[in-house]
């Protein structure tokens, strides 16, 4: 099993490269799959990518030793499949049906990072070898391996599971089965934020806590292949103008977590020849506007070379590609130069 | 109040400071609510020498993160005025779970205290005469958005009212401008022209620009200037040329698609450092409708 996981901030090109990643491992003749977040158009297009797939093969010409593969990570569809499969047959209903499932799967904040180790987890039991990451966008996308953890306490507390199982009953009969103190608590609790949401809340976790005891025991395990140097290596995917900041606070993240960076690949460098063609006019200023671009781009290269270059295995650059260019056309452009 | 809004990495963060620098140079008292935390903004942004440079902004500006588990404990605090119980309440795991779990809550208090800080005054004169709020990502910030409407919908009870309340305050026009911004990557524009439709749609909330971020002197070169230029070029000029025409296409299809004016802000060839270049896009904000 290898894994790799692509990181970066917002707009730096992430799933293209993790894409052009997996292309390369293929060429390389593994069988490799990319799961990705949220791919523009031509990129989805290229990759055959639809709502409802799960995974789909991608076409190779010409036909590489290994194979491609591509998944998109559809938070609701891999919720459901966790429901479908984990879950006792009699609640599957009652959970997909519940007014607190829909708010949960549909509102992304959290949910793609939950459900991002699931697929993983998913995906190895179907017999992938290669797998290729493309993160949430932002600087918090280690939330990803933060947030399972997390869920895994909250599932495992004692109180979770106590109030999982009992509170419809306490509820209903005004025992004090959990003790003064718990009832009391809750008093206090929905005084402040709403009987009705925290009843909501409650009544959705008593039938939930099945599948989240599960999805806690098996996030576990694949956080522990993550963490894995011999398994999974992370990459931080950054633009010339934001590389020696991206590189300095991911290198440090990663740190902090244990996690293995395996490397730097700069995207959308602007690599232009500073001499030659000189033009009168409007396309003067422009060609020098584009030159003091590039320029720039080479001095923040120079500086992430200086300060990283030891530290990090591999620090590439990927160039703007040219505007004719997209689709598999631009991946197999770049596969090359990603390293597999 | 404006709003910069749009999908990640198209320098909301960065324009919002930019006219906050620039308003508060006139001289007017500017808070910009950003959506990273201080620490994480200080790495993506330094105002290294603010109070030198531009010291009439620097008395102005006031920057913030709003960390919506805070706002809680405030009101968990303001509940119950005996600390110890207070304390008690808040370090109970009933509590700091429910807090996690429930959808949409921490969205809630977070736009609540948006609203307070915009309406802010003492002794009748408001406490800021512009509130910045650099969003999250579209998703986010629309799932906070949605989160005053679901309160008032799915509940009963005080955060019902204060929901309701909250979703007719960023319904409003007249307190509210919208800024998607996008820049001219295909996704990025995509996200910008669902997102205007979606605040249209759900919260009757038309943009009062679009702002297109990083373009090239090329973009908005007028038809004139453009016939002007050789029809190719090699190297460099072939790269420029090639960008130009890129650029100048995902801005047609943008006005087509779009009834808003739109503002281009060109990326920055050359700063001395980060306060430079907000300066820098301060200025090619001049543009901005009904701001400046």
């Amino acid at each position: 099993m290898r894994i790799t996981v692509y990181l970066g901030t917002g707009g730096v090109g992430k799933t293209s490269v993790a894409a052009a990643s997996a292309l390369a491992q293929a060429r390389a003749g593994h069988k490799a799959l990319v799961l990705t977040i949220d791919p523009a158009l031509r990129l989805r297009t290229a990759l055959r990518l639809r709502e409802g797939v799960l995974e789909q093969q991608v076409d190779l010409e010409p036909a590489a030793t290994g194979e491609l593969w591509a998944a998109l990570l559809d938070v609701r569809a891999t919720l459901d499949e966790a429901v479908h499969l984990y879950a006792p047959a009699a609640l599957v209903q009652p959970i997909l049906r519940h007014p607190i499932y829909a708010t949960i799967a549909d509102s992304l904040v959290g949910m793609q990072e939950l459900m991002a180790v699931e697929r993983i987890d998913q995906l190895a039991r179907r017999g992938f070898e290669n797998l290729v990451v493309d993160t949430a966008p932002s600087r918090h996308a280690l939330e990803f391996l933060d947030k399972p953890m997390f869920f895994a306490d909250l599932v495992s507390s004692n109180w979770v599971r106590l109030v999982g199982r009992t509170y419809k009953f306490v509820a209903g009969s005004g025992l004090a089965s959990l003790g003064r103190k718990s009832i009391d608590f809750y008093q206090r609790v929905e005084s402040i934020l709403g009987a009705n949401l925290v009843r909501q809340v409650l009544d959705f976790y008593s039938i939930f806590v099945s599948i989240a005891e599960g999805y806690a025991a098996r996030a576990e395990k694949t956080v522990a292949l993550l963490k894995d140097p011999a398994v999974t290596e992370f990459r931080i995917v950054t633009t010339p103008q934001k590389a020696q900041r991206d590189a300095r606070y991911f290198v440090h993240a990663l740190e902090q977590r244990r996690f293995r960076a395996g490397g730097l690949l700069v995207n959308r460098v602007w690599d232009l020849p500073a001499e030659g063609i000189e033009a009168p006019g409007l396309a003067g200023e422009a060609l020098e506007w584009y030159r003091a671009v590039s320029r720039a781009h080479r001095q923040a290269l120079d500086a992430v070379q200086r300060e990283f270059g030891g530290r990090l295995g591999v620090i590439r650059a990927l160039p703007e590609l040219a505007r004719d260019i997209d689709g598999m056309a631009a991946l197999e452009r770049i596969a090359p130069l990603v390293f597999p | 109040m404006a709003i910069f809004c749009g999908k990640g990495g198209v320098g909301k963060t960065t324009l919002s400071l930019a006219l906050g620098l620039r308003l508060a140079g006139q001289g007017r008292r500017v808070l910009v609510v950003s959506s990273h935390p201080l620490p994480e903004l200080a790495i993506a942004v330094s105002l290294d020498g603010l109070a030198t440079h531009y010291p009439v902004a620097a008395r102005n500006l006031f920057v913030v993160h709003i960390d919506p588990k805070e706002l809680l404990k405030e009101v968990v605090e303001r509940n119950f005025p005996v600390e110890w119980v207070a304390r008690a309440v808040l370090n109970s795991s009933i509590y700091q779970n429910l807090v996690e779990v429930a959808p949409g809550l921490k969205e809630f208090y977070f736009l609540a205290r948006l609203q307070a800080l915009a309406e802010r005054s003492a002794k009748g004169v408001p406490s800021y005469e512009a509130l910045l709020w650099d969003a999250p990502a579209t998703g986010h910030f629309l799932s906070t958005l949605a989160s005053a409407r679901n309160f008032e919908t799915f509940l009963t009870g005080p955060l019902a009212a204060a929901g309701g309340e909250l979703h007719r305050f960023f319904s409003n026009m007249a307190d509210v401008a919208v800024f998607p911004t996008t820049t001219l990557e295909e996704m990025a524009i995509e996200e910008t022209l669902e997102l205007c439709d979606k605040l249209a749609a759900g919260y009757q909330l038309r943009p009062r620009g679009v702002v297109a971020n990083l373009i090239s002197p090329l973009a908005l070169a007028s038809e004139a200037e453009w016939e002007s230029l050789p029809a190719q070029g090699e190297g460099a000029l072939g790269f420029a040329l090639d960008r130009g025409a890129l650029e100048r296409e995902r801005i047609a299809a943008l006005r087509r698609r779009l009834d808003r004016p739109l503002v281009g802000v060109e990326r920055i060839r050359y700063s001395r450092n980060d306060l430079d270049a907000l300066h820098q896009i301060g200025e090619a904000l001049g543009g901005l409708p009904g701001w400046l």
